[in-house]
C-alpha cells in the first residue's frame, strides 16, 4: 500500500533523525566547547599585559582557543551536514582535543600532571555526543587518550621532546618500570570508564531506537485514523447529497396529494400527510445537521467572513424566534450592546443564536424567562442566552455539547430536534476561534455563554 | 388572458420531473420536460421556454454547463434558470454565480418556494 512509503524504513534516514535528535537533546555537551573556549580567552588576553601568562600556555590556549572557534563556525553550519560528514567533523575534533589534553599534561608536570582526567570527561562528553550507533567510537577514543599519554612519556624519555621536569633523571629500567606503571594506570582507568560510557550510551541508543520504533507505529495508526476519518466525511456528505432526491420526491408528492392537486382528500387524511410533511422535513434537517457535523469535523465549512454587528444578528434570531415563544408564552429580556462589530460569518452566528434561543424556548416551560445579551468587550463579543427552566444536572452538564445528546422538556413533552444542534454551535463558535460554555444548575435554569473574538481571519 | 408561461424541466429523476409538472401545472404553466443535458440544451433552444428548471447532476452535459452554453448564447441568455442543487457551500454556489444562475433551489424544496421563486423570475 502506497502510505507505508511515507515512513521510510532506511537506516540512514532514521539515524539522521537519531542525529538530529541527540543534537537537540545533549546540545549542551557539545556547547561546552564554547565554554572552554571563552575561558580560554581570558589568560589569553591577559599574557599581552602581562609576562605572568607568557610562555608556552599562552601558546596551547591559542591551540585550544584556534579550534574551537573553527568548530564554532563548523557548527554554524550543522544542518547541512549528512551524517557520516558530522561523524568525521566529530572525529576530527576530538582527536584534537586528546592532543590539547595531552599537551597541557606534558607542560605540567608531564606524566605526574593532574590533568589526565581532561581525559575521563573527553570520554564522558563523546559518550553523550556520540551517535548512538556508534558509540563504539568511545573505546577509540579512550584508546587515543592511552596511546598519547603514553605517547608523550615515550617520546620525551629519548628527547624528541624536551622535559618539562628539570630534576628528571632515570635510568632505563626505573624507566620501564614508570612506563608499564603508567600504562596499567591509563589502560584499566580509561577503559573501564570508556566501557561503562559505552555500555550507558548503547543502553539509551536501544531505546530511543525502540521509542522510535513505537513512535512510527503510532503516526501509522494516527495517518490511518485520519485516512478512515476523510472516508466517514465523504461517505456523509455523499450520503446526505444522494438522501436529498428521494427526500425531495416524496415531499412533493405528499404535498401534491395534501394540496389536492390530484383529487381532494377529507381532513384526517390531509392531517397525516401535514405530518408526513412535517417529518420529512425534520429528516431533512437531520441530513444537514450531519453534513454540518462533518464538514466542521473535516475542517470545511467554509466561513464566509466579514465585519457585522451581533447585536444586530441576535437580533434578528430572536425575531425569528418571536412567534414560537409567543406560543408558550415566553418573554424574552435583550440586552444588546451598540455596534457590537466583529469579523464573522453572519449566517453561521445567526444560527448559533437560533439554536440557543431555540432551546431556551423549548425547555423553559410556560411563562418562563429568556434573556438574549450581547456584551461588547475590548477585544471579544459576549453574547449570553440563558433562560430560568428547570436546570440541567451537573452529571448531564458535561454531556450538553455531545452529539445525539438530548434532554427531556420539563413537562416530558416528546421535543423535536436532532440532538447536532449545540454541537453544531460549538464546531461554528470554534471555527471563529472563539468558545461557548454552559453554566446550569437545577432549579436555577441555564446559561449559555459564547465568546467570539473581534478580528477573527477566515479560520 | 395571456398565453401561460412555459417551464422546461432538465432533470434525470423522472419520479422528481413528475412531482414537478404536477405542480406547476396545478398552477397554471404549460411544462416541457428533458432527461439529460444534451436533450434539454437542443430542447431549450427549440422551444425558447420562459423559465428553465435545470439540475445540478445531469447525464451527458452537467448543470452547470447546459447553463453556461444557454447565458452565452444572445438569442436565450434571457431565459432566467432556476437550479436544482443538493450542495449549499459557498464553493458551489459560486460557480453558479459564475455561469449566470438567476435562483437556487435546494433539495428538498417546499413548494411552495419553488413557486415563489419561479413566479419572482417570470415577468
Amino acid at each position: 500500500m502506497e502510505k507505508n512509503n511515507r515512513f521510510p524504513e532506511n537506516q540512514e534516514d532514521e539515524s539522521q533523525l537519531l542525529a538530529k535528535d541527540i543534537k537537540e537533546k545533549y546540545f549542551w555537551a557539545v556547547e561546552l566547547r564554547y565554554l572552554i573556549a571563552a575561558v580560554s580567552l581570558i589568560p589569553f588576553i591577559l599574557s599581552f599585559y602581562s609576562s605572568a601568562f607568557s610562555g608556552v600556555n599562552v601558546k596551547l590556549i591559542s591551540l585550544v582557543l584556534g579550534y574551537n572557534l573553527f568548530a564554532h563556525f563548523l557548527y554554524l553550519f550543522r544542518k547541512k551536514y549528512s551524517l557520516w560528514q558530522m561523524i568525521l567533523i566529530r572525529s576530527i575534533f576530538q582527536f584534537l582535543d586528546i592532543l590539547a589534553i595531552t599537551f597541557l599534561i606534558y607542560i605540567t608536570g608531564w606524566t605526574d600532571s593532574p590533568y589526565w582526567f581532561l581525559y575521563l570527561v573527553l570520554i564522558v562528553i563523546s559518550g553523550f555526543g556520540m551517535f548512538s550507533y556508534y558509540s563504539i567510537s568511545v573505546l577509540l577514543i579512550a584508546f587515543f587518550c592511552v596511546l598519547f599519554y603514553l605517547g608523550v612519556f615515550l617520546l620525551a624519555y629519548n628527547h624528541v621532546l624536551p622535559v618539562y621536569r628539570p630534576d628528571f633523571n632515570i635510568s632505563p629500567t626505573e624507566f620501564l618500570s614508570l612506563l608499564l606503571n603508567k600504562a596499567i594506570f591509563a589502560v584499566v582507568s580509561f577503559f573501564l570508564f570508556a566501557a561503562a560510557i559505552y555500555y550507558f550510551s548503547k543502553l539509551l541508543g536501544e531505546q530511543r531506537k525502540a521509542l522510535s520504533g513505537k513512535n512510527r507505529e503510532l503516526l501509522m495508526a494516527l495517518e490511518e485514523m485520519k485516512d478512515v476519518d476523510q472516508m466517514k466525511d465523504e461517505f456523509v456528505s455523499t450520503a446526505s447529497h444522494e438522501l436529498r432526491t428521494p427526500l425531495s420526491i416524496i415531499r412533493e408528492n405528499i404535498s401534491l396529494i395534501k394540496d389536492g392537486v390530484v383529487g381532494s382528500i377529507e381532513g384526517k387524511q390531509k392531517e397525516l400527510l401535514t405530518t408526513s410533511i412535517e417529518n420529512v422535513d425534520r429528516l431533512s434537517k437531520i441530513i444537514d445537521n450531519l453534513l454540518d457535523i462533518s464538514r466542521i469535523d473535516s475542517r470545511s465549512l467554509e466561513l464566509n467572513c466579514k465585519p457585522a454587528d451581533i447585536s444586530e444578528i441576535a437580533g434578528r434570531a430572536v425575531e425569528i424566534l418571536t412567534k414560537k415563544a409567543a406560543d408558550k408564552d415566553i418573554h424574552f429580556n435583550l440586552r444588546l450592546a451598540e455596534n457590537a462589530i466583529a469579523l464573522i460569518d453572519p449566517d453561521q452566528i445567526l444560527r448559533v443564536f437560533i439554536n440557543l434561543i431555540d432551546n431556551a424556548v423549548k425547555y423553559t416551560p410556560r411563562d418562563g424567562k429568556v434573556w438574549v445579551i450581547v456584551e461588547d468587550g475590548p477585544n471579544f463579543i459576549k453574547s449570553y442566552v440563558c433562560d430560568n427552566g428547570p436546570g440541567i444536572a451537573k452529571e448531564n452538564l458535561s454531556k450538553v455539547f455531545a452529539r445525539f445528546m438530548r434532554f427531556q422538556s420539563p413537562d416530558k413533552a416528546f421535543i423535536s430536534g436532532t440532538g447536532l444542534g449545540l454541537s453544531i454551535c460549538k464546531g461554528i463558535v470554534e471555527m471563529h476561534k472563539g468558545s461557548i460554555i454552559v453554566e446550569s444548575e437545577i432549579g436555577a435554569g441555564t446559561r449559555f455563554i459564547f465568546t467570539l473574538p473581534k478580528g477573527v481571519k477566515n479560520g | 388572458m395571456d398565453k401561460r408561461k412555459r417551464i422546461l424541466i432538465i432533470e434525470d429523476e423522472k419520479a422528481m420531473v413528475e412531482a414537478v409538472r404536477l405542480r406547476l401545472e396545478a398552477n397554471g404553466y404549460e411544462v416541457l420536460t428533458s432527461g439529460d443535458g444534451e436533450e434539454g440544451l437542443i430542447k431549450a433552444r427549440a422551444e425558447k421556454p420562459d423559465l428553465i428548471i435545470l439540475d445540478v447532476m445531469l447525464p451527458t452535459m452537467d448543470g452547470f454547463k447546459v447553463c453556461r452554453m444557454l447565458k452565452f448564447d444572445d438569442q436565450y441568455n434571457e431565459i432566467p434558470i432556476v437550479m436544482f442543487t443538493a450542495r449549499t457551500q459557498e464553493s458551489d454556489l459560486a460557480e453558479g454565480k459564475e455561469v449566470g444562475v438567476n435562483a437556487y433551489v435546494k433539495k428538498p424544496f417546499k413548494s411552495e418556494e419553488l413557486l415563489k421563486v419561479i413566479s419572482d423570475l417570470l415577468p
